[in-house]
């Protein structure tokens, strides 16, 4: 079962899992803007939908292992892990 | 409708807390070209747009303001954690502190509290973008 202390586990793979979780958003953020305007180029939506692929991976094992990234996220049927800490502006999230 | 992620967009980790450095930061929370204004002026001008590609980057830009919101908060908070109020006194957060203490409350570095006055809204979509790039440089 989930433990809010995973959310910093001390194997830092939370840690380096949210970085690579901004780093691929991101990336997808700038895509998003892009074919907002240019909605016709395919190699555009072609690299968002291969963003899309590791970010569904990488937050499915963010969520397992670390806690819920949206209201939808939480995966424990024990315990309410949404509300447990760090939030995001505090230093130890981060 | 919104869903909130619980994640900065950028990460913010500040060591050393400094309240003058934070009056001055402030004014991108709740000043004039702040991310507050910038949210509002793009999420509110999107109604009125006649086409579906603008209609789409206002959403999307006007929502990467809230996370830009968020990311301004956390530095100002970080940046007034466990200061006592010699720490504040003397400084320009002094008189901000009065009223607020260390809670966060959009302002302009001048004290001013946040206003839609800095915002135009017309139902135009000239007006209105040549509003976003008279306040933001660029839409984007």
């Amino acid at each position: 079962m989930l433990r809010p202390s995973n959310y910093n586990c001390n194997r830092g793979n939370c840690r380096n899992d949210m970085k690579m979780l901004r780093a691929l958003d991101f990336a997808i953020q700038e895509t998003v803007l892009y074919l907002d305007a240019y909605p016709e180029n395919r190699q555009a939506l072609q690299y968002y939908h291969q963003l899309m692929e590791k970010r569904r991976e990488l937050a499915e094992a963010y969520e397992r292992g670390c806690g819920p990234l949206t209201m939808y996220g939480n995966q424990s049927h024990t315990s309410w892990d949404w509300v447990e800490g760090p939030w995001p502006w505090e230093a130890d999230a981060n | 409708m919104w869903t909130y992620d619980k994640k900065l967009q950028y990460p913010v980790k500040i060591k050393n807390p400094n309240p003058k450095l934070a009056q001055i930061i402030i004014s991108q929370l709740g000043g004039p070209d702040g991310e507050l204004a910038a949210s509002m002026r793009y999420l509110n001008q999107r109604y009125a747009m006649p086409y579906g590609k603008v209609t789409g980057i206002l959403t999307d830009v006007g929502t990467e303001e809230l996370a830009h919101l968020e990311m301004v908060a956390a530095i100002l908070y970080q940046l007034t954690r466990n200061l006592s109020q010699e720490e504040i006194a003397g400084t320009p957060f002094a008189t901000y502190f009065v009223d607020h203490t260390t809670g966060l409350y959009p302002v302009a570095a001048s004290g001013v509290p946040f206003d839609m006055k800095y915002v135009g809204i017309k139902g135009d979509v000239i007006a209105d973008l040549n509003e976003d790039l008279a306040a933001d440089g660029a839409i984007t």
